[in-house]
């Protein structure tokens, strides 16, 4: 069997006391679009860095194609749009192409890449007078221009407008649908659902879940239940709360409750019979950031909960 | 090598009008100045016998090709802060090879630089030589700017955007007084002659002179401007290295 595109082994970096990246062990084969989810600082650029080789590892080892990461590189087997990373605002776009291109031993014709990345109107244009989504989309092109089997971009979408995010995964199916692989860093789980067929959600540098898009979204889907109880009966209210039906996790600020339920309506009829004092009783969606909350919550606050087992989703992490 | 691409990127930095007016400007005035004030006479040279005019020309070509080649710090900071070569890293592009495509890019410049001072001098301000000797003062002044076309990566390599000016303010300003470049050497104390033989703007002008008379020993700066390529040349690969393996 051929060695999968990327392979990350125990990879950890550190930069002084900060651990952006710690004991990620993370494999992705040829012909998987997997989306990097998290939020900011969870690690997702530093994964990706890493897995490019353009920033050593603490520890563990980066491989894509079964060999070093700037072998592929010189190979022209990866194409990658990185943050913090910028074309020349004096040229145009075609001429950014073409020298991107002049240094790849066999790259795609300019035109081709830019039909590719949609923007074949834009060739003329000079970088300086791009769109914030015409700009990515000519990163995209050059991106594509060694015609790699490898793409690693990262919040490939951050500075477009909602049609124009559609539009750029469109074309990215294209890209797909020849069976090549793609690795995608964003905070959308809109975005992962609607492109990635996998998402790993890192949090504080560890991946925390690894799944489909149905298995994270039930981790995210649910209520969240918020109440608050009269001083003199919050401990009594916080001994029979872990009975309720339908119950996830439970959170405590001193009066105040935040429950994270499966099935709101019938954890509700409980909550009211059991704490009939309960007040200003809030139900919301749970949402991505209270997901990744749940999830990346390295120990349990000391007033979290009295039933630890069901504050988080591990099971995830092995539904792969 | 990407030849291809180190002829992209020369040309790209050739394209680049206003940097190159900024950078012409400055030896064009001092050369209309002094070539004026020192030519119009006929004089001589005590020395090699060269008319002023000619030396004046060859000072003033050096210090154009010097300060054209230098400039290129500022578009390698730039290119550098705006994180161009964060992209470049993700190709092909080797360690050398973005070296070599950055001394060809400054090389060239100098060159249009150097070339268009002497057309001046001769259009303007009525300079002759033959044809020969012309071409070996453009040469040797080209070989000269060597040196500065690497200064030029090193102070884009270590300055941040913010300190690229001063640094090179400080630089090209020490190497065209100390390289005789501006002023002759003749009217300063003798200590500084002294520390001016051993920059690499002195032997510039020097090997320019030599090209020029078609007379003189050219080894000796050649010599002497080779050991400072070599150095800067170990100098950036070390620098390269170990940004590579810090990053």
């Amino acid at each position: 069997m051929t060695a999968p595109a990327i392979r990350l082994t125990a990879l950890s970096k550190h930069f002084g006391a900060v651990h952006a990246v710690v004991d990620v062990d993370l494999q992705i084969d040829r012909g998987e679009v997997v989306a990097l989810l998290g939020p900011n600082g969870a690690g997702k650029s530093t994964t990706l860095d890493l897995a490019l080789g353009l920033s050593h590892p603490s520890t563990g080892t980066a491989h894509l194609f079964g060999g070093d990461p700037r072998a592929a590189i010189v190979d022209g087997r990866v194409g990658a749009m990185l943050q913090g990373g910028a074309l020349l605002p004096d040229l145009t776009v075609a001429q950014t192409v073409a020298l991107v291109a002049s240094v790849h031993r066999a790259p795609l014709p300019v035109d081709e890449a830019l039909e590719r990345a949609g923007i074949r109107d834009l060739a003329a244009r000079r970088v300086s007078k791009l769109s914030g989504g015409q700009l990515q989309r000519a990163r995209f092109a050059v991106a594509v221009v060694s015609d790699p089997e490898l793409l690693i971009l990262d919040e490939p979408t951050a500075a477009m407008d909602v049609e124009s995010r559609r539009d750029f995964w469109l074309s990215m199916r294209q890209f797909t649908a020849e069976g090549r692989t793609v690795v995608f860093a964003t905070h959308y789980l809109d975005e992962a659902d609607f492109f990635a067929d996998r998402i790993v959600i890192l949090g504080a540098g560890r991946v925390v879940a690894d799944g489909t898009p149905a298995e994270v979204k039930s981790v995210v889907s649910g209520r969240m239940i918020r109440f608050e109880v009269d001083s003199g009966e919050t401990d009594a209210a916080a001994a029979g709360i872990p009975q309720l039906p339908g119950i996830r996790s439970l959170d405590r600020r001193t009066d105040r409750f935040t429950l994270v339920t499966d099935d709101s309506d019938l954890t509700l009829r409980a909550l009211l019979a059991a704490v009939p004092t309960a007040r200003d009783i809030e139900i919301t969606a749970h949402t991505m950031d209270d997901a990744f909350l749940a999830l990346t919550a390295e120990a349990p606050l000391p007033h979290f909960t009295k039933a630890p087992h069901l504050t988080k989703a591990p099971h995830l992490t092995k539904a792969v | 090598m990407p030849y291809r691409y180190i002829l992209l990127e020369s040309l790209r930095q050739l394209r680049n009008v206003r940097a190159l007016a900024f950078t012409f400007v400055i030896p064009l005035v001092m050369l209309l100045i002094f070539g004026s004030l020192y030519g119009s006479s006929g004089q001589q040279e005590h020395r090699s016998g060269l008319p002023w005019l000619i030396v004046t020309t060859v000072q003033m070509a050096s210090y154009g090709g010097m300060l054209a080649a230098l400039s290129q710090a500022f578009a390698i900071t730039t290119e550098r802060s705006i994180g161009w070569n964060r992209q470049l890293r993700i190709t092909p592009l080797s360690g050398v090879g973005y070296l070599v495509s950055k001394v060809a890019a400054a090389l060239l410049v100098a060159l249009c630089t150097i070339i268009v001072l002497c057309a001046v001098s001769i259009v303007v301000l009525g300079a002759r030589m033959d044809a020969l000797h012309w071409f070996t003062a453009i040469l040797g002044i080209w070989i000269g700017v060597i040196p500065f076309a690497l200064i030029a990566v090193a102070l884009g390599q270590y300055a941040r955007p913010s300190f690229a000016q001063p640094l090179f303010t400080v630089v090209f300003l020490g190497m065209a007084i100390l390289g005789g470049l501006w002023i002759p050497l003749e009217v300063m104390p003798t200590w500084v002659i002294s520390i001016a033989q051993t920059v690499p703007s002195y032997w510039l002008n020097k090997l320019g002179q030599i090209g020029a008379d078609g007379a003189g020993n050219a080894l000796l700066p050649i010599g002497i401007l080779a050991a400072w390529t070599v150095t800067l040349a170990a100098l950036i690969t070390w620098r390269y290295r170990r940004d590579a393996a810090r990053a």
